[in-house]
């Protein structure tokens, strides 16, 4: 079956999804139908989305038609493939979890049935053939993902943090569509196939306005720094497969926009558009990892590593544009395919990690880190899908994470290749600032998995929690993901070349795998990796001395005593690090980043010890909001005040301002 | 690097020879005592069973039972009753067993003389 | 000694019974102690690590003991090593009169070190002198741990200690029990 096929079937799912969740008006059984068929929708998604990697482009379809509006144009792109699986992914994995985390209510029925619609919405994006489709389908995910946000809008923060959402998708949103009307209008055509074709026929200084209207428009979404403000405020309110499907997917629309318009609808463009995007995605990713490390709630923390990561995928794509700038059309492919691969593990992990959040938040009642402690002993199965997910998202071998990240940096290391010393030097900068990233990566999650699952529980809430009944099958799913999308990284990366074949027409594959299980980053002379070797000598390293020593000769007589631990007499669960004092040396060394205040107050002068209880308060200052929000904001405030008299609610005043304004574009046509 | 050098080369080897040699500083080491038991009576030990601080000393019939492990060579006993005790000059006093270090002293000065 | 088998003991402890002379012949229990110093003689005879615990001391045996390391006295040369980890140690050089408060501690560095290992007491507080036993002492380590050698002393000098060490690898013989600590007419003729 096409891959159109496979849409078509995907989206009735999730129609017929949101129709049974609303007739059942929140009924346990139809909730649960509800999810099946979302869980079959997404694995049709699944097919889709690989059928269009592997076979290209296909036809276009049209339905409908209206002079106002437009068509209604679907293709299923192989660029597209990438995302339309990992979305079919995603879906299936949250329908398995909303199978068991949801209460049934009426509430229930609307937020199911509003995430059923944003996953189709996400589909009519992928799919999307025409400027306006696209628009209109970006639109309304961006308002459905404003209604998941809001599934529990009594509770504190929540409407600001949905706010913020919106009105930051809404700038964006100005920015994409003046992108999409430059270049609809200098093609004269709304179709994309056909933008594409023409769009060499446009003047370079339109080109580059376009793409960067389209860079900061989708941006946004994605959550380049600093229009990335309003992860850290939606992420943490919103409910937790929301927080995932938010992280796992809408914000990698943001990637897909901007490999839209890089790859798809632009020829190559100049090298300083392609620096500009490499070093945005470069500060991205440092400073994402560097505000993750600040973090004591669990899901800003993954908020910002998802920041984090986008800024991994911009760089890739950034490079990808920059070699093709200087001719160099295998890395240009390269990069590509290594972007599109980083966005599926981040996608898959990010997911996992989100749920598990949930899993967390649901048995403990708290999303603090420095609550928490020893969740391995009470939640062993979710500790050991985290674990999964941890190892991946740190790029730790042999998970997938280490592949793409590994493409990516093998990409960016032949920068010597382009030929200008000035631009080699600029991509090795990139490079070093996503080594730093790799770094702290590692330790933010040693802390965002040690703190909460390892040592001693900190509190009582999480000493008692209990795993029955927690929903397992959906990040088990994900798990199982990030294994096989890193020992079958061969197959993936077969499959994107593929793609990346078809938008680019550079073909890859020779160069890429000789013999079929190692990979070469596109030339042949510089370095060769192969995951699913590595995997096997990673096992065998590890299991078979275990094997030897089992089954060897009998050992001497031994003894088992406790871990010497200083001669403690007992050891108490404050004693442990917390979350904030393990960051501390990333306080310490960046804080012209951070500026952080400290505020500290005690009862009275005595001497330490007795002068009674001290209130000590640090806070990280809010770059963003306080340096470019608020006085943004306030100038809007101030003009809308300027203006404010012209409502002056008179009826004569407005009849005087309807005929100012006719006589001007009578005067205008007229000259 | 070169004063030190010189230093110890003009002083030599000041790292002492023992156990293969004998070390000069022992000779000044503060020492248990050794008792004189034809100067102990039982008048004479009950004194030094008061004087000693670290209780070391305890009289049973007419033996003096010195425990050397609990002695910290203070000098009182020597000090309280002069020729009773004089310092013994052994400073290798390390035993495998706890009893080793008690010692039963007879008390054979008779009562009066 | 132990080797980890506190069943396992070398030494009877009857009070005022001296070491055997030679030629006399050893009891089974002497002998199979006799055999297991050996052992532990040959083991340890190059080279043995001290793990030092102090259980409430005033620290002047601690001092004496950091001067083993200067070089005047240089245990280093005589195979001997400090180690602060228990894991590491054949030795334990035990001081102060175990205030109770230490007491878990003390059997938990015990237990850390792998055997064999040796215990030695260091100090007249460690070996009973000095406090008495209430509520906030035991007043003797052998309260809580098995001890294989005693060495006296308030501090005990350096030369005291390298004495003690020596003889707990069996190294050099012990004098302390052949002596009477009773001065008589001839000894002081002779002094």
């Amino acid at each position: 079956m096409s891959a159109l096929t496979w849409f078509y079937l995907a989206a009735g799912g999730w129609v017929l999804a949101a129709a049974a969740a609303l007739a059942g008006r929140g009924a346990p059984r139809l909730i649960h139908t509800a999810c099946v068929l979302s869980g079959l929708a997404g694995a049709a998604g699944i097919a889709g989305g690989a059928s269009a990697l592997w076979w290209g482009n296909s036809r276009v379809v049209s339905a409908g038609g209206s002079v106002i509006v437009g068509t209604l144009q679907l293709q299923a792109s192989s660029l597209a493939g990438a995302f339309a699986a990992l979305l079919g992914l995603v879906a299936l994995a949250i329908a398995a979890y909303a199978f068991r985390y949801h209460e049934a209510g009426p509430h229930t029925a609307i937020y199911l049935a509003v995430f059923n619609l944003a996953c189709l919405g996400c589909l009519a994006v992928l799919a999307a053939a025409n400027v306006v489709t696209f628009l209109v389908a970006w639109e309304s995910v961006a308002l459905l993902c404003y209604l998941l946000i809001l599934r529990h809008p009594g509770r504190t923060d929540v409407a600001g943090g949905a706010f913020w959402f919106l009105a930051l998708s809404e700038t964006g949103f100005v920015l994409l569509v003046a992108a999409f009307v430059i270049l609809a209008a200098k093609t004269h055509s709304m179709q994309l196939d056909l933008i594409a074709t023409r769009a060499h026929l446009v003047p370079a200084g339109w080109r580059d306005a376009a793409y960067l209207l389209a860079l900061t428009g989708f941006g946004f979404k994605a959550g380049l720094v600093p229009l990335h403000v309003w992860l850290p405020e939606a992420h943490p309110v919103a409910p937790a497969d929301g927080s995932a499907f938010l992280s796992g997917l809408v914000v990698n629309l943001g990637a897909y926009g901007i490999a839209l318009f890089a790859f798809r609808l632009l020829p190559v463009g100049p090298a300083w558009l392609g620096l500009l995007t490499m070093g945005a995605g470069a500060i991205t990713a440092a400073i994402g990892i560097l505000y993750a490390l600040n973090e004591r709630d669990l899901k800003r923390f993954l908020a910002f590593s998802t920041i984090e990561n986008t800024g991994i995928i911009v760089t890739a794509f950034g490079a990808a544009m920059t070699f093709g700038a200087y001719g160099q059309r295998a890395l240009w492919a390269f990069l590509l395919l290594a972007g599109l691969y980083h966005v599926a593990n981040h996608g898959t992990y990010k997911t996992l990690l989100f749920l598990e959040a949930g899993v967390i938040e649901h048995t403990t009642g708290t999303r603090d880190m420095d609550r928490l402690g020893g969740l391995i002993h009470r939640l062993p199965r979710s500790a050991v899908i985290t674990l999964i997910g941890t190892l991946g998202i740190a790029a730790l071998p042999p998970l997938n994470g280490f592949v793409s990240e590994w493409l990516i940096f093998q990409g960016l290391f032949q920068g010597f290749r382009t030929g200008s010393h000035l631009v080699g030097i600029l991509i090795v900068v990139a490079a070093a600032t996503l080594g730093l990233t790799g770094g702290l990566a590692i330790y933010a999650f040693v802390r965002g998995y040690g703190i909460p699952f390892l040592g001693m529980a900190r509190t009582r809430q999480s000493a008692e929690a209990a795993e029955t009944g927690q929903p397992v099958a959906g990040p088990g799913l994900l798990a199982v993901a990030c294994v096989a999308l890193a020992v079958g990284a061969p197959l993936v990366v077969l499959a994107l070349s593929r793609a990346v074949g078809t938008v680019t027409g550079v073909t890859l594959r020779p160069d890429l795998l000789p013999g079929n299980l190692t990979i070469i980053p596109a030339h042949t002379d510089f370095s060769a990796f192969s995951p699913t070797y590595l995997t096997v000598f990673l096992v065998a390293v590890t299991v078979v001395p275990v094997l030897i020593y089992l089954s060897g000769r009998p050992g001497a007589d031994s003894v088992t005593v406790p871990v010497w631990d200083g001669g403690m007499v007992t050891f108490r669960p404050r004693m442990q690090y917390s979350a904030m004092t393990f960051s501390a040396p990333t306080r310490v060394t960046f804080d012209a980043l951070y500026r952080p205040s400290v505020s500290m107050h005690r009862a009275s002068d005595d001497p330490a010890g007795r002068s009674g209880p001290v209130h000590y308060e640090t806070e990280v200052t809010p770059v963003f909001q306080r340096y470019l929000y608020t006085p943004v904001v306030r100038a809007v405030e101030w003009l809308a005040d300027v203006i404010r008299p012209m409502q002056s609610g008179d009826v004569n005043v407005y009849l005087l301002y309807l005929f100012l304004v006719i006589l001007a574009a009578y005067l205008i046509g007229a000259l | 690097m070169a004063l030190w050098f010189l230093r110890g080369l003009r002083r030599g080897v000041v790292t002492t020879g023992y156990p293969a040699r004998s070390d000069d500083s022992a000779a000044r080491l503060p020492t248990p005592p050794a008792f004189r038991p034809a100067a102990l009576d039982r008048s004479t030990a009950d004194r030094l069973v008061a004087v000693c601080p670290s209780l070391a000393l305890r009289r049973e019939a007419d033996v003096l039972v010195f425990d050397v492990g609990a002695c910290t060579a203070c000098g009182r006993c020597q000090d309280a009753v002069p020729g009773a005790a004089a310092p013994s000059g052994e400073f290798e006093l390390a035993a495998t067993s706890r009893a080793h270090l008690v010692k039963r002293i007879p008390l054979l000065r008779e009562a009066g003389t | 000694m132990t080797d980890g088998d506190p069943a396992l003991s070398s030494q009877q402890d009857q009070p005022g019974v001296p070491p055997p002379a030679s030629g006399s012949e050893p009891g089974p229990e002497l002998a199979a102690g006799r055999q297991l110093s050996e052992r532990i003689a040959r083991q340890f005879g190059r080279s043995l690590h001290i793990r030092t615990l102090d259980t409430g001391s005033c620290a002047a045996c601690e001092q004496e003991i950091r001067l083993l390391a200067a070089p005047h006295y240089d245990l280093n040369r005589l195979g001997f090593f400090f180690t602060p980890a228990p894991r590491h140690a054949d030795l334990l050089m035990v001081t102060g009169p175990m205030v109770r408060a230490f007491d878990v501690a003390a059997r938990k560095t015990y237990e850390a070190m792998p055997g064999p290992k040796i215990v030695v007491a260091t100090g007249a507080c460690a070996l009973g002198g000095v406090y008495q036993p209430d509520a906030f002492v035991h007043g003797s380590v052998a309260e809580i741990l098995s001890v294989d050698v005693w060495i006296p002393g308030c501090p005990p000098s350096p030369l005291t200690l390298l004495q003690g060490l020596l003889v707990a690898v069996d190294r050099l013989a012990e004098k302390v029990g052949g002596l009477s600590f009773a001065a008589d007419e001839t000894q002081e003729a002779a002094q």
